[in-house]
């Protein structure tokens, strides 16, 4: 139920890269922080066409939480303006 | 009274005085309804991500207007039937700026609540600032 293991393993890879070199890829995985809750955006604004341009990849479709590391609640707010500002087409709904 | 935002997408065909005669039009239709107009911003002439009715461009009008729902309701009712407005949107923003207010009091709160950190150690800033007022009374 803890959630050590995660962060032991990766501080214990960061660790031997930086001793050893390693004949095995290990990278430094940089820690994910909410965009918002570091800024402490409170409000996602979906007139803000720059900001949510930047969760929004090549193809159009949401950038999912998994890789942004935005945290649930502000994925959700994210989700909400992102839709707003497609349905009067700041953002588009898909790209080719 | 509650707030709301309203976007507007008027037709590229208009000149941009006629698109702005297009949005005043919903403004007196928003004042005359006792909404009070708290934003008023023409964003121009901008490129639409997608087209829509085969357009690829609309001005677009935004407002923020503190109104009753019947009032907001009825501009919709009017955007729709418009042929000048290729889309609408209004949304109420009083809602999410109520939340993020009062997340942002309760973390001002529990700031309040923890106990403050210890000082930080003093920096050994000191010696270094030390000579040069020697410095500077030997060239005087």
């Amino acid at each position: 139920m803890s959630p050590a293991p995660r962060g032991g393993s990766r501080s214990a890879a960061a660790v031997r890269e930086g001793k050893t070199g390693g004949r095995k890829k290990f990278f430094v995985r940089r820690r994910k922080v909410c965009k918002f809750c570091a800024e402490k955006l409170e409000y996602v604004d979906w007139k803000d066409v720059k900001l949510l341009q930047s969760f929004i990849p090549e193809r159009g479709k949401i950038l999912p939480r998994r890789i942004s590391g935005t945290c649930a609640l502000h994925q959700r707010k994210l989700q909400t303006a992102i839709k707003r500002a497609r349905s009067i087409a700041l953002i588009p709904y898909a790209t080719d | 009274m509650r707030l709301y935002d309203i976007v507007a997408l008027v037709t590229p065909d208009l000149t941009d005085e006629d698109a702005q005669k297009v949005a005043a039009e919903y403004r007196k239709i928003l004042s005359d309804g006792g909404a009070e107009i708290v934003k008023d911003e023409p964003w121009g002439r901008r490129r639409l991500a997608f087209p829509i009715l085969r357009k690829r461009e609309a001005y677009y009008h935004y407002f923020q207007v503190s109104a009753e729902p019947a009032i907001v309701a009825e501009t919709e009712r009017r955007m729709k039937l418009s042929d000048q407005v290729l889309r609408h949107l209004a949304v109420r923003a009083d809602l999410e700026l109520k939340r993020a207010a009062k997340s942002a009091e309760r973390q001002r709160e529990k700031a309040a609540r923890r106990p403050p950190r210890p000082p930080a150690p003093m920096l050994p800033a000191t010696p270094a600032e030390a000579p040069q007022p020697i410095e500077k009374g030997g060239s005087s």
